[in-house]
């Protein structure tokens, strides 16, 4: 980027607002977790931690909040009071929402972390410098540091434990902030594959490790500008616009309810994450 | 992945020459920065094999019975994930966190590398040859009748060559022994369908009653379960399934429930008697000797006696009328007690009268092997082998795919008995509990790097044989697979039949080739039968549904009434089975302690769950360090008081409390197996789990409890972050 | 009331006073300076720590991503801004009472800023990285992102530094040239031979220096209010509630001239003390000072009172939350500390028995500025712990000893570069001290009579 160019252009690279004007042309990665599926299995998290080379930090260090879980279950009670929870947990994936108007990506100061053209919110390790004022700023707070150099700490990967490590992912040392990246090296193969196919990524030829092992596959992920996808069609069901942040359907009150969600939405953060409504039966 | 054509032994040939350095030497094929440098020719390796691409080769998982089919990603000749294998009917590609810790299993540090004799307190490394020399020397020495095997539950190949092993040997005592298992529901379910494991179509059933059967969690098949559940919830048609779940300690599937009932704990047998009435009163029919049976159990004093609202049992009993069909499960938390089979009838015939046999209560396939059928385990298998153990019956004791000394309680003094016995052999894969005690411990491959066949006790279509095949090379030179060792053995005792084995993968593929007909193989030629075997990973086997026989009676079935009140141990203990942990073999194994419990959310730890009305009473808030103890022993871990467990009821993770089994497992938490009573089910003798009675005190000292909830615990703060609403809102067929 | 400054003070004296002061240091000088030289140590001793092993022994977290470094950060930055407020405010408006004391409020806000920017190196989790914040050239055309606000705090804090340093070492210019004539040998000739840039006193000479003088003060004020406007741009450009408020960079210089008002009551004490400055730093310029450190304490407590109650009018319930958790959480005995030494403490300074009590004087502009601390803290830490999402909530995170060895050690190098620059540059203006005695004596003879005030 020379300076002409930086000054040229200043407007598509200031960080904005998504736009119908704009619209994403090729790809644009999303995901929908269906909460009334999702049974809080963990199943989605280990996942992740073999997939993404998440460090295993031990009791201490989780004790002190330096646990690493890209995906993590949150499990909320909803008793008002009652003596037993007699409905049940409300169980929810919480990962990095993707957003595409990130709080994370206007802080950090010296751009590692960046919105793609594919629409993920993406962390150059390489380029971070530690300042955390990304996570300071990120309402779920989905985004990880490394307080440790976890390849060197003892029983992280102890021989020959580090054999596992997936070496598509690069193991992060200390000082950086690290999140969930949709299995961006997932996408990347995907997509040149495609390319070379002369083709687009197809539906359902990539998945992300979470929505691979989720075993009530509640975990929908594609490509919201394919018209095939199962996610975009799940997002145009439930009337969730991804420019949006507040969404028509809300302003209504209608007798049938659409269980479409984002999280926060209201923080006007414009989340590529979909949530479904769990249900209840009322009947018993 | 790749389909078919291949030739799995001349991949490993490959890597033998090319790859095992690789394998051995760390992470990647050139490491500088020890001083050394590998550099691995790929100019003979096999045509699919592209350095830096993952290729996947199918499996089986082994980290629990379940036999999921499992799709290892090898790269560079090492194993870096496990996925699903879409062909396995169990799991169709899904998995679960205990299952992809596998990998964790298998290059997990602590894994012993060498057979070790033990000399003093101390284990000796030795060779192969000796110890498998001493063996054949001890077994030699004794009577055929005091040789025991005690094992897991075990089939396929590998069961059939310990059958062939035990005759050899002239002894029939094996022990099949599993810490946690269904037995006394295979039991009464036996007593009233004639077959021990139905198969259940979760998907089928409109209303789902289950009594404390964790099917989501830790329950037989788990990620079968979950995917049936799925389609349970949202059927094609939009219809959503009710799922009721009644015990008196929250499990994960309770945690999913649209109404998860508190029962007082060990009357649900009369919950579901009491349903079978007001069925009845409903205009349900049902045989006149039930209902002479279950006239009395009055919603009124079903109430009474369950702590279950009469207005939930009225509801509950309209909706399984209205919705047909339904299924009813019976689980461990019923099962658990002295009158567990009463229980376990009580729910099966609810399931009868209800009309869910044949709908959702399936007959399962034959097993066209019956050699290699599942051993299924029980705690009786362990209880008998104890007691002849107390009366010096065994001299020579094999252990496989087991840790007794850990899973079972103080009060059998297993652990004192052991050391009656005077040659303890143990196949093991870590230094666990049950090693340490042993004479001559023997380190197995992994399941990543064996080969074997399995045949699952559940299956969900059909009959199944799942193949096990090595996704890499042998970590270490000096462990050996279960087949091979058996077939070593053999060799010594009846060399004649095995000697043309050159090892357990040679037998293995002679005993499925020349049997390839019923395999599925008949039109095809040896090699691409058994080319096509591995890459399926799964071998579909014809078998034809068995006969469910049973007609609704309630002959000879007697439920008691509830728990008299015990003032020295007032509250009862459950000691429950987390989906992670379950027995404690995988505690060493990072990525499941450090998952959090879907419930507590609590990690790397023990706990002491119980009611905030309990604990108000005891004056125990979150952290305090309280003790556990039962008339058979105490244990001490922290507190953690949630509304998702009876208030008469104390609740310890099982799984924790190792003493032994590596860096990451042992020390950690305690272990509830200790404490239990030795109180029985009355029908099969099997070791009442949820009988032990307890009393809870302050310890003293409070500790902050490590786990990911935060301090507004489950609470959302009025932010709209989890959303629920009630399902008579939306409309599920309009939703993709 | 006195008179602010003597009108009979030979100017000889004054020289003769000052450069007394830079004289061979009294034993407690040394003792002192170990003592600083010591904190220095404990807080390099655990940068280097937390520089081997990870941030994480500071004990922040992934709720807790700041902690006590930011915190005393913006304290430093804040006790920056009243060395301007005395040279370069007062300085435009004529308030001859600066004179004798603005030097060394000038030296403190040169040195306060040396620290807080040590503290953004402290805390970045990669300190070896630090360049890429910084718009250099490079062959990947890669630039920091300019819509960071960190990226503004490194503008504006190395501009305010560089500023500052310059505006102090301008003003000295003269003094250095006294300094140079009363001294006959040794590296301090040299020094300040070097340093005094060949000041003869020219008529020249003072009317340049005049000129350029008046511009670096015009050029430091605008620039001091934006600094401490753009550091709380950190919080006030966030989506964090309780730092998404609009009065935040009104507020943040507020309290930025308030803890450095009450320094300056501190050092004023403690130099008039040691180097028996009475005849400079005299009590009528201290009673000026604390009814400016009085003012601007109600300016701060308005801002702060008009932030909760833009909060409590608010909609936003998350704020709203946030606020009553600092008041009754387990950050509510120091956030009703910072209510009292902020807000309640400084109402004494309105009486005037304490106005010119310096014991107690010393003793409430140190409470003063540890409530001023306990403001920036009570900032950071209370609304990580209680955030947007109350899965991340963490009351129970408390910062490390090396986090507190390091902010400890923050006071030690403080210090350390004050006393130093005691010993070797005039604290006090010996010029402008002059000009005010010939002020006062001009003024004198114009009006012979006058009482009170000057």
């Amino acid at each position: 980027m020379s300076i002409t160019n930086l000054l040229e252009n200043w407007s598509d690279f200031r960080q904005q607002h998504p736009s119908d004007e704009r619209p994403h042309r090729e790809y644009k990665w999303a995901m929908s977790i269906d909460l009334d599926s999702c049974t809080g299995c963990n199943a989605c998290s280990v996942a992740c931690y073999a997939e993404n080379n998440l460090p295993v930090v031990g009791k201490e260090k989780f004790a002190h909040g330096h646990s690493h879980h890209w995906i993590r279950i949150e499990r909320y009670w909803d008793n008002d009071g009652r003596e037993f929870a007699d409905q049940g947990a409300q169980f929810l994936p919480m990962l990095c929402q993707h957003c595409e108007s990130a709080p994370c990506e206007t802080v950090c100061p010296v751009g590692a972390t960046n919105h793609t053209a594919d629409g993920l919110n993406s962390q150059v390790y390489n380029r971070c410098v530690g300042s955390r004022y990304c996570n300071a700023n990120c309402p779920y707070k989905a985004r990880y540091f490394n307080w440790y150099d976890y390849p060197t700490t003892d029983n992280v990967w102890p021989e020959p434990m580090n054999q596992q490590l997936n070496p598509d992912v690069t193991v992060r040392g200390k000082g950086v902030m690290e999140k969930c990246t949709f299995c961006v090296q997932r996408l990347t193969v995907a997509k040149s594959n495609a390319r070379s196919a002369g083709r687009s990524v197809l539906d359902g030829e990539v998945q992300t490790a979470c929505q691979q092992v989720c075993p009530t596959g509640a975990i929908s992920f594609g490509n919201l500008v394919d018209p095939l996808a199962k996610v975009g069609k799940q997002w145009m069901t439930q009337q969730v616009e991804l420019n949006k942040d507040k969404q028509a359907k809300d302003a209504e009150e209608k007798a049938v309810k659409l269980r479409g969600y984002r999280i926060l939405e209201e923080l006007r953060t414009y989340p590529s994450v979909m949530y479904l409504e769990q249900l209840r039966e009322s009947a018993i | 992945m790749i389909e078919n054509s291949f030739n799995r032994r001349g991949f490993l040939k490959v890597l033998g020459w090319g790859g095992a350095t690789v394998a051995l030497s760390g992470c990647g094929n050139t490491s500088v920065e020890d001083g050394k440098e590998f550099v691995t020719s790929y100019v003979q390796t096999a045509d699919y094999i592209i350095p830096s691409i993952g290729t996947y080769f199918n499996s089986t998982c082994a980290q629990c019975d379940a036999g999921c089919g499992i799709m290892g990603r090898v790269r560079e000749g090492r194993v870096l994930k496990l996925e699903g294998n879409p062909k396995s009917s169990i799991n169709n590609g899904k998995m679960c966190g205990l299952g992809q810790a596998g990998v964790q299993a298998h290059y997990n540090p602590d894994r012993i590398r060498e057979p070790l004799l033990r000399n003093g307190d101390k284990g000796e490394a030795i060779t192969w040859e000796k110890a498998l020399g001493l063996i054949n020397e001890k077994v030699g020495g004794v009577k055929a009748e005091n040789i025991a095997f005690l094992t897991g539950g075990v089939s396929g190949h590998v069961k059939a060559l310990l059958k062939n092993y035990l005759d050899a040997l002239g002894s029939g005592h094996h022990y099949v022994y599993e810490a946690v298992a269904p037995s006394i529901m295979r039991a009464a379910n036996k007593k009233a369908y004639g077959i021990e494991m139905p198969r259940l179509r979760l998907d089928k059933a409109k209303v789902i009653v289950s009594f404390g059967a964790d099917f989501l969690g830790a329950w037989i098949s788990p990620v079968h379960f979950s995917q049936q559940y799925a389609r349970f919830r949202k059927a094609d048609n939009g219809e959503r399934g009710v799922l009721v779940q009644v015990e008196s300690k929250m499990t994960l599937t309770g945690a999913n429930a649209d109404r998860w009932l508190a029962i007082r704990p060990g009357t649900e047998g009369i919950l579901a008697l009491g349903l079978i009435n007001a069925l009845a009163a409903a205009g349900l029919s049902v045989p006149g000797d039930v209902a002479a049976v279950v006239k009395e159990y009055t919603t009124d004093r079903v109430s009474k006696d369950t702590g279950v609202s009469t207005e939930h049992i009225g509801r509950l009993a309209a909706l399984l009328k209205e919705r047909s069909p339904s299924l009813v499960i019976a689980g461990s938390a019923a099962e658990g007690y002295a009158h567990g089979s009463q229980n376990a009838t009580a729910i099966a015939l609810l399931n009868q009268v209800l009309g869910n046999v044949g709908k959702t209560v399936e007959a399962p396939s034959s097993v066209p092997f019956p050699q290699m059928a599942p051993a299924t385990g029980n705690r009786l298998a362990l209880q008998s082998l104890n007691d002849n153990v107390a009366q010096d019956k065994v001299k020579v004791l094999f252990t496989y795919g087991v840790n007794p000394v850990f899973t079972a309680p103080a009060s059998m003094k297993l652990k004192e008995n052991l050391k009656k016995v005077p040659f303890k052999v143990v196949f093991a894969h870590y230094m666990d509990e049950t090693a340490l005690e042993a004479d001559l411990v023997l380190p197995l491959n992994s399941a990543l790097e064996d080969w074997a066949t399995a045949m699952p006790e559940y299956v969900a279509e059909g009959a199944q044989l799942n193949i096990q095949q090595p996704l890499m090379e042998k970590l270490y030179p000096g462990t050996l697979g279960m087949g091979d060792i058996l077939l070593a053995l053999l060799k010594q005792r009846r060399p004649d039949e095995y000697k043309g084995y050159e090892d357990f993968y040679s037998y293995l593929r002679s005993a499925m080739v020349s049997n390839k007909g019923a395999l599925g193989g008949l039109a095809t030629d040896d090699d691409t039968f058994w080319d096509a075997t591995l890459s399926h990973g799964v071998v579909k086997l014809a078998g034809t549904p068995v006969n469910m026989s049973g007609s609704p009676s309630a002959k000879g079935l007697v439920v008691p009434g509830p728990f008299a009140e015990d003032s020295a141990y007032p509250f009862h203990l459950i000691p429950a089975v987390s989906a992670s942990l379950r027995d404690g073999r995988n505690a060493n194994e990072p990525w499941l302690q450090e998952s959090p419990d879907p419930l507590t959310t609590i990690v790397w730890d023990s706990w002491v769950e119980m009611h905030p009305k309990t604990a108000a009473k005891l004056g125990i808030v979150e952290g305090d360090i309280v003790e556990v103890a039962s008339r058979s022993g105490a244990i001490k871990a922290q507190a953690y008081v949630f509304t998702g467990i009876h208030p008469d009821v104390i609740s310890v993770p099982l799984g924790n409390g190792h003493e032994a089994l590596g860096r990451y497992a042992k020390g950690i938490g305690v272990n509830a197996f200790k404490i239990l009573d030795s109180v029985f089910d009355k029908e099969t003798g099997e070791l009442a789990m949820h009988e032990t009675r307890v009393k809870v005190s302050k310890a003293g000292q409070r500790v902050v409890i490590v786990k990911d909830e935060g301090p507004a615990g489950g609470n959302q703060m009025g932010r709209k972050i989890a959303v629920r609403m009630s399902s008579n809102k939306v409309n599920l067929s309009g939703e993709v | 009331m006195g008179k602010d400054i003597r009108e009979d003070i030979a100017w000889a004296q004054i020289n003769k006073d000052v450069l007394k002061s830079l004289e061979s240091p009294r034993r407690m000088y040394w003792v002192i300076l170990f003592i600083a030289i010591a904190m220095i140590g404990v807080a390099v001793g655990s940068e280097v720590y937390q520089y081997q092993t990870g941030m994480g022994v500071s004990n922040k977290n992934n709720s807790h991503v700041w902690g006590l470094y930011i915190a005393t950060f913006i304290f430093w930055i804040g006790m920056s801004h009243s060395g301007t407020l005395l040279s370069a405010i007062l300085h435009l408006m004529h308030a001859d009472w600066r004179k004798p004391i603005y030097r060394f409020a000038e030296a403190m806000t040169t040195f306060s800023l040396m620290t807080a920017g040590l503290f953004v190196l402290v805390h970045l989790g990669r300190l070896w990285m630090v360049y890429y914040v910084m718009p250099y050239p490079n062959e990947r055309w890669v630039w920091p992102n300019f819509q960071s606000p960190l990226v503004w705090d490194m503008f504006a804090i190395a501009t305010y530094l560089s500023s500052s340093v310059l505006f102090l070492y301008v003003g000295m210019i003269p003094d250095l040239a006294i300094c140079r004539d009363n001294i006959h040998a040794g590296w301090r000739k040299k020094l300040y031979t070097v340093m005094s840039l060949g000041w003869e006193g020219t008529d020249r000479q003072w009317r340049n220096f005049r000129i350029t003088y008046l511009t670096i003060a015009c050029f430091l004020i605008p620039l001091a209010v934006s600094v401490h406007s753009i550091v709380a741009s950190d919080f006030a450009m966030s989506n964090m509630p309780g730092w998404h408020v609009t009065s935040f960079p009104p507020y943040f210089v507020a309290g930025a001239l308030y803890s450095g008002c009450a320094a300056i009551i501190t050092l004023f004490i403690i130099l008039r003390y040691v180097f028996k400055f009475e005849e400079y730093m005299t009590l009528p310029i201290m009673k000026k000072l604390v009814r400016l450190t009085f003012a601007i304490a109600m300016v701060w407590t308005y801002l702060n009172l008009i932030e909760f109650a833009s909060v409590w009018y608010g909609h936003d319930q998350t704020a709203k939350d946030q606020l009553i958790f600092k008041a009754t959480g387990p950050y509510a005995p120091f956030f009703w500390a910072m209510i009292f030494f902020g807000s309640i403490l400084p109402l004494m300074l309105a009486f005037k028995r304490f106005q010119t009590h310096l014991p107690i004087l010393f003793i409430v502009s140190i409470l003063l500025n540890v409530g001023m601390w306990l403001e920036r803290w009570m900032i950071i830490a209370p609304s990580f712990a209680h955030g947007h999402y109350p899965w991340t909530w963490d009351h129970d995170q408390w910062p490390s000893l090396v986090q507190w060895g390091i902010v400890f050690g923050s006071f030690g190098w403080f210090t350390l570069l004050f006393m130093v620059f005691c010993k070797v540059f005039p604290s006090v203006s010996m010029y402008e001290v002059k000009e005010m005695v010939y002020h006062r004596s001009l003024a004198l003879k114009h009006k012979p009579a006058v009482k009170g005030d000057y």
